[in-house]
C-alpha cells in the first residue's frame, strides 16, 4: 500500500522531561519535536544511546506524560495508550508467569476486537510462524534466549493488526541472520497492511534499508537533527541492487556522520 | 542477497533438539540426593543420641533417651483422652487443638493480610494513613501484647487465636505490600499498552507478580504464628502443645516435652516446606537454576 498523504502521527513542539528527585533537577529528554508521520509511513529514529528515542514512541504510546507541546494521533491528543498503537519493548516486557503462546495472546483478553476464538487461534499460530518459534508455545519465557524473547515481544505487537506499530530497537538481541529475515517480514507486513511504523534501530544499515525516512536525534537535549529522505523502491530486502548502489553507500556515510558527531559528545559528556 | 529469506529456515521441530534424559542412575541420585542424606543424616543423630544417653551419665530428668521419646510420641499419638476427661494426657489431642487454632488464626490473618496489603500497596491514601501503625504494630514484640490479650479476653481460645493473628498478618500484610509496590514497571507498561483497564492491570499483572511475594509472606506468618501458639497456650490455657510442654515439664516427664517439641519442630517444617513447593510452582521462574 502506498503512503497516504494523511498524517496519522503529529508531534508539536513535543518536550518530554524526568524529575530527577535527587538532585531537584529536570532531565529534558526530548526538546521541541516537530514531526508529521503519515498513514502507511515507515519512519526510523536513530541517535545516541540515552537521546530520547525511547521517550518519543513511549510519548506517542501514551505511557508517559509530556511535558510541553503536544502529540496528536489521527488529530487526537494521546493521554493513554490505545488500541490502535501496539509497541515492540526495548526490554521485551513479556509476563514471566505465561507461556509464549500465552503472552502473544494477551492483547486479545484485553480488547474486544470482535474475532472468533478459531480465528485468534489461526492468529496466534501465523504470528508464531512468522516469528519462527513454532514449537516453542508452551515455554515460559525464562526458557527462552534473549533474541527469542524478542520475538515473542515482536508476535504479541503484530497479533492484533495495530495501525500503528511502536517498535523499539526489535531486531536488537537478534543474529544477524534471522534478523535479515525478520526485517524482510517486517517490510512485507508494514507494505501490506498499510501499517505506520515508528521503529527505533541503533543499525544505520537497517534504518536505511527500512526506513521511508530516517530521522536523526541530536543528544541532551534530544532534537530532531536531520530528517534524510530514503527513496529506495519496494520491496527492498531482496534486491541486490540496493546495497551496493551508489545512494546507499552515500546515505549510509552522511547518516553515520551525523550519528557519529552526536556519538562522540555522549562518549565526552557534554 | 536475493534469496537471503529462503536459505534462512530453522528447525525449530528438529525431533532431536529436546531428547529424553530417561532414568539413569545419576538422574535418581540427583533428584532423591537430598532426601537419602537428611534421613542418613538424622538416623546417626538419633542413634548417637540413644549412644550417650545410655552409656553416658546422663540423667534422664534433663536428657531422654532417643527412644523415650519416641514411645511417648507414638503412645501420645495413638491414644485419645477418654470421654469426659478433664485434661488429656494424649499428644493428639492437645495437637488438634493447636493445630486448629494455628489454621484458623492463618486463615484470619490471610483474609485481613492479604487485601490489606494489596489496597496499602494500591492505594496511596491507604498506604499513607495505615503504614505507620503497620510498622510500630509489626516492629513490636508481640509477646508484649499477650498479657493484654488475656486481660481482654481471658484464658479463651479466642484469646490464644487472636495472638496467632496478630503474629501472622504482619509479615503477610507487608509482604503483599511491597509485591504490589515492586511489580515491575515494564510489565505495567506492556498491559497498558495491549489495552488494560484498571481493574485489568490488577489482575492481570499485579496480582500474579505479586502472588509469590504473598506466599513467602504467608511462609513467614506460619513461623511467627506458630511461635503465637506456644506463647498463648504457655501463659493461659488449659489446652495445646505449649500446655502440654509447661505440664509435662511440670511433672518431670522430660520424655513427653521432647517429644511435643520433636512434634513441633515436625509441624514446623512440614508447614514451611508445603509453601516453599507452593511457591516454586505458582512462580516457577523466579527460581531458574542455571546461572
Ligand atoms: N524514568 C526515567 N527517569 C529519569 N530519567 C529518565 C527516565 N527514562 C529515561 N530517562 C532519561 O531520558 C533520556 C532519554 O532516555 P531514552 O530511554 O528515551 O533514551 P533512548 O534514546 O531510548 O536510549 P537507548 O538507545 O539507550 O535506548 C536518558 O538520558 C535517560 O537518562
Ligand atoms: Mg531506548
Amino acid at each position: 500500500m502506498p503512503i497516504s498523504n494523511e498524517n496519522i502521527i503529529v508531534a508539536d513542539d513535543l518536550t518530554i522531561s524526568y524529575d530527577l528527585h535527587r538532585e531537584r533537577k529536570k532531565l529534558i529528554a526530548l526538546q521541541d519535536i516537530n514531526l508529521e508521520i503519515k498513514k502507511g509511513e515507515f519512519v526510523v529514529l536513530v541517535g545516541p544511546s540515552g537521546c530520547g528515542k525511547t521517550s518519543f514512541i513511549n510519548a506517542v504510546s501514551g505511557l508517559i506524560p509530556k511535558s510541553g507541546g503536544s502529540v496528536k494521533v489521527r488529530g487526537e491528543e494521546v493521554t493513554a495508550p490505545g488500541p490502535d498503537r501496539a509497541m515492540v519493548f526495548q526490554d521485551y516486557a513479556l509476563l514471566p508467569w505465561r507461556t509464549v503462546e500465552s503472552n502473544i495472546r494477551l492483547p486479545y483478553e484485553l480488547q474486544n476486537l470482535g474475532i472468533s476464538e478459531e480465528e485468534k487461534k489461526q492468529r496466534v499460530k501465523n504470528c508464531l510462524e512468522l516469528v519462527d518459534l513454532a514449537g516453542f508455545e508452551k515455554s515460559f519465557p525464562y526458557e527462552l534466549s534473549g533474541g527469542m524473547k524478542q520475538r515473542v515481544g515482536i508476535a504479541r505487537a503484530l497479533a492484533t493488526n495495530p495501525d500503528i506499530l511502536l517498535a523499539d530497537e526489535p531486531f536488537a538481541a537478534i543474529d544477524a541472520m534471522t534478523r535479515e529475515a525478520m526485517q524482510a517480514e517486517m517490510e512485507r507486513i508494514v507494505m501490506e497492511t498499510g501499517q505506520t511504523c515508528v521503529f527505533i534501530t541503533h543499525s544505520i544499515d537497517e534504518a536505511i534499508l527500512l526506513g521511508d525516512r530516517v530521522v536523526v536525534i541530536s543528544y541532551r537535549p534530544g532534537k530532531i537533527k536531520e530528517i534524510v529522505n530514503i527513496d529506495f523502491p519496494r520491496p527492498r530486502m531482496n534486491n541486490s541492487e540496493v546495497k551496493i548502489s551508489k545512494t546507499y553507500a552515500e546515505l549510509r556515510d552522511h547518516i553515520w556522520n551525523l550519528v557519529k558527531d552526536e556519538a562522540m559528545q555522549t562518549t565526552r559528556g557534554e | 542477497m536475493a534469496k537471503a529469506t529462503e536459505q534462512i529456515q530453522y528447525e525449530t521441530d528438529d525431533p532431536n533438539r529436546i531428547q529424553d534424559v530417561g532414568w539413569t542412575f545419576k538422574e535418581v541420585w540427583r533428584r532423591t540426593r537430598g532426601f537419602v542424606v537428611t534421613s542418613v543424616n538424622l538416623i546417626i543423630f538419633f542413634i548417637l543420641w540413644e549412644i550417650v544417653t545410655t552409656y553416658g551419665n546422663i540423667n534422664s530428668l534433663f536428657l531422654p533417651k532417643a527412644s523415650a521419646m519416641f514411645q511417648e510420641l507414638w503412645v501420645g499419638m495413638t491414644t485419645r483422652a477418654p470421654e469426659g476427661a478433664v485434661f488429656s494426657g494424649s499428644i493428639l489431642d492437645h495437637f488438634l487443638h493447636s493445630f486448629t487454632n494455628l489454621m484458623t488464626g492463618l486463615a484470619i490473618a490471610m483474609a485481613i493480610g492479604i487485601p490489606g496489603g494489596l489496597l496499602m500497596g494500591g492505594n496511596k491514601y491507604v498506604e499513607s494513613i495505615l503504614s505507620p501503625y503497620v510498622w510500630a504494630l509489626a516492629s513490636l514484640p508481640r509477646i508484649a501484647l499477650v498479657p493484654l490479650f488475656i486481660l481482654f479476653l481471658g484464658f479463651t481460645t479466642t484469646m490464644q487465636v487472636t495472638i496467632i493473628v496478630i503474629s501472622a498478618v504482619f509479615p503477610i500484610v507487608i509482604n503483599a505490600w511491597a509485591g504490589v509496590k515492586t511489580t515491575e514497571k515494564s510489565l505495567l507498561a506492556a498491559a497498558k499498552v495491549f489495552g488494560a483497564n484498571r481493574v485489568q492491570l490488577y489482575y492481570k499483572v499485579v496480582l500474579p507478580y505479586t502472588l509469590p511475594f504473598i506466599i513467602s509472606g504467608i511462609q513467614q506468618g506460619i513461623g511467627r504464628g506458630l511461635i503465637g501458639v506456644v506463647i498463648a497456650e504457655l501463659f493461659g490455657g488449659s489446652n495445646g502443645l505449649g500446655y502440654l510442654i509447661q505440664r509435662s515439664a511440670d511433672t518431670f516427664n522430660t520424655a513427653m516435652t521432647f517429644a511435643v517439641l520433636l512434634l513441633l519442630i515436625v509441624m514446623s517444617l512440614s508447614l514451611i516446606n508445603f509453601t516453599r513447593w507452593l511457591e516454586a510452582k505458582v512462580a516457577p521462574w523466579r527460581n531458574v537454576n542455571h546461572l
